[in-house]
């Protein structure tokens, strides 16, 4: 039993559950002229039918190691073993990307991508300040030029506006 | 517009200067990204999403047809010359192409590669431009039951073939179609959970799932692999011709990868990487010389032609009746609805511009790439030392300002960030990502289809089954479905007579 994939499929019972009970609360129709809830609703007892079978498939002993076909003796060098990976650096890119995006509005694209890039380039193994600066900011100048001036997408400039704007 | 008059026509399209040019970078960024573990076709496919807002569809089109292909001739250089694998799809070549590699033969193991790629994807594209039009000829009789029950088995197919367990591909699914069902309900106009946020009437966009499920977890699940120490065995250009004996060795194996490439890549799943299984499976019995496992050129001849067989022919559901079997082609259905346009019978008599010209683009993308992909080899195989401190970033950075790009939206970010994150979960977990994604696109279809057919039956479901071609094709969904249960119950039966 993996306790991940037991608190996953939990979790989805969970989300079926309230979809279901919103389903339910809306306008269902008739058979001959289905209403906005009678999809969502079957959708939801599929879903928690489903989320049920995995929830259960996950507490139970198996007696079969799986119902896919036969592996093949595949090498894949990408996969590290669970104790070699550094679960942290997941945890700190999402904190950049929700970073990111809280600062996108006030300090508009230009300081925020560039900050995330300096980051993001620590983040990825680079240790050195001075050029992982000037990498950011090359970077952050090029996309600048690419996609507001050029391709003219209407990124925040924020606290640049009077400046860039 | 019959077959060779519309090839014909396909071909002053796609030979205009700009169609050239977008076949051309589309097939240098798709060896580029098939190359590059971390990022494959549909990740970079999913990147490019926002920007072909701003090009003609046919060009977008051209665009994702060359990466597509391009991944699959860029996956089988680094998995020959160093067992990694570029993308899902070139995993297979790894097991006799690097042993062929090892033993001085890399170079006729990757030119194998290279004309099996470019002989299949020939076979499957004259496949696509014979079925597709005969297929969307006889999907104008289809109605909304057929719609609902081809998407409906389509699912179910997946779910069996992906691989995984099946009780999680199907949750997956179901997980998907109630992604589909968020947003403003479009006969009566009833919001379903928009929780009171206006931005979620729209409905959840395709383009920040796809782009967090498939860029941004796989920036997140690269970022914890420890970095590999990378030994790049260098080809000379002489040393790419085959000898005799492994040219007719590999005859069979890239005509049989072909064929069965083609008719896995008809089936609705992660088609190019189970044809090659397939293949490489076919192979390895139909062996005589006990090479397997050892370096056998059939090893890599026979995927490697199966998975371009498997992206041409994935283009023949979506281009004939207007529905993705994989997830790659949710993405390229993606860049048509973007342009207002709606893949499906008609867009063959309505776009014959676009239909035709990106069918006969095609063919030059897959000419393009044999040229340029043998001599180019080496430059290709030296991009993998591309450092990730610099590469990865620059993904996130596109994600991040191509998801805002579309909408204006910062819902979007929001969305794409939340997807990334359920990916990595899902990636962790050994979750398929594929059923979740065709079931968000297929859901407000299948919704749709079966309003429609309710409302026609007057609420009789027999409908379904009632009718000649969806009765049929719920037959077939029935069979797989229940075939493997048939089989583990039969199996002892028979074994215990024998």
């Amino acid at each position: 039993m993996k306790i991940g994939s037991v608190v996953f499929a939990g979790l989805i019972l969970a989300v079926g559950l309230v979809y279901e009970i919103m389903a339910l609360n809306m306008p269902r129709g008739r058979l001959s002229y289905p209403g906005p809830g009678l999809f969502p609703m079957i959708i939801g007892i599929f879903l928690i039918v489903m989320a049920l079978g995995c929830l259960l498939q996950e507490i139970l002993p198996r007696k079969r190691t799986g119902d896919g076909p036969p592996a093949l003796p595949l090498p894949n060098p990408n996969s590290a073993a669970p104790g070699d990976r550094n679960v942290k650096k997941t945890f700190q890119l999402m904190a950049l990307m929700i970073g990111y995006t809280l600062a996108l509005k006030t300090l508009g694209f230009l300081i925020s991508i560039c900050a995330f890039l300096v980051v993001a380039i620590r983040i990825f193994g680079y240790r050195r300040w001075v050029p992982a600066l000037a990498m950011a900011a090359v970077i952050a100048g090029i996309s600048y030029v690419s996609f507001v001036l050029w391709l003219k997408v209407p990124l925040p400039l924020g606290i640049l506006e009077e400046v860039l704007g | 517009m019959d077959l060779f008059s519309g090839l014909i026509h396909g071909f002053s399209v796609a030979l205009t200067p700009m169609n050239l040019l977008f076949g051309f970078l589309g097939a240098v960024i798709g060896t580029i990204i098939g190359i590059l573990p971390g990022l494959g076709p549909l990740g970079t496919m999913a990147l490019l999403l926002s920007l072909t807002y701003g090009f003609d569809p046919t060009a977008g089109m051209i665009l994702f047809a060359g990466i597509y292909f391009g991944a699959m001739y860029g996956g089988s250089t680094t998995s020959i010359l160093l067992n990694i694998p570029g993308e899902a799809a070139s995993v297979v070549t790894c097991i006799e192409g690097y042993q062929m590699a090892r033993r001085g033969r890399a170079g006729a193991a990757l030119a194998v590669a290279a004309i099996g790629s470019f002989v299949a994807g020939t076979i499957s594209l004259i496949g696509l431009s014979f079925l597709a039009p005969t297929l969307a000829n006889a999907a104008l009789k289809f109605g909304p039951a057929e719609y609902f029950t081809v998407a409906l088995v389509g699912l179910v197919i997946m779910s069996r073939l992906t691989g995984g367990n099946l009780l999680r591909s199907l949750m997956m699914i179901a997980l998907g179609l109630a992604l589909g069902t968020v947003g403003m309900e479009t006969v009566a106009g009833y919001m379903r959970y928009t929780f009171g946020q206006p931005l979620l009437a729209q409905g959840i966009d395709f383009l920040p799932v796809a782009m967090g499920l498939f860029g941004i977890s796989e920036v997140l699940v690269t970022a914890e692999e420890p970095a590999g120490n990378m030994q790049l065995q260098k080809v000379r250009f002489r040393e790419l011709w085959p000898t005799l004996v492994e040219w007719k060795r590999s005859f069979w194996p890239i005509i049989r990868g072909s064929f069965i490439g083609f008719f896995v890549g008809l089936v609705p799943g992660p088609s190019p990487v189970i044809s090659t299984m397939v293949s490489y499976s076919v192979e390895s019995k139909l062996d005589k010389s006990g090479e397997f496992g050892k370096g056998a050129i059939e090893g890599v001849a026979g995927p490697e032609a199966a998975n371009n067989a498997a992206v041409g022919a994935a283009y023949v559901p979506l281009m004939a009746l207007g529905i993705p079997f994989t997830p790659a082609m949710a993405v390229v259905m993606a860049v048509l609805l973007i342009h207002g346009i709606n893949p499906g019978p008609l867009l063959m008599t309505e776009k014959p511009d676009l239909f035709w010209g990106v069918i006969a683009s095609m063919y030059i993308g897959n000419f393009m790439l044999l040229v340029f992909n043998l001599p180019l080899v080496g430059v290709f195989a030296s991009i993998i030392r591309t450092p990730l401190y610099l590469l990865m970033p620059i993904v996130l950075l596109l994600c991040l300002v191509g998801v805002y790009s579309v909408n204006n939206s910062m819902l979007d970010i929001w969305l794409m960030t939340g997807f990334g994150l359920l990916g990595y979960l899902l990636r962790r977990l050994k979750y398929d990502l594929a059923p979740l994604v065709l079931a968000l696109v297929l859901g407000p279809m299948m919704e749709r289809s079966f309003r429609e057919a309710m409302m026609i039956s007057r609420g009789d479901l027999s409908i379904f089954l009632n009718r000649p071609i969806s009765g049929t094709i719920l037959l077939v969904g029935a069979i797989v479905l229940a075939a493997p249960l048939l089989i583990s119950w039969i199996k002892p039966l028979i074994s215990r007579k024998g």
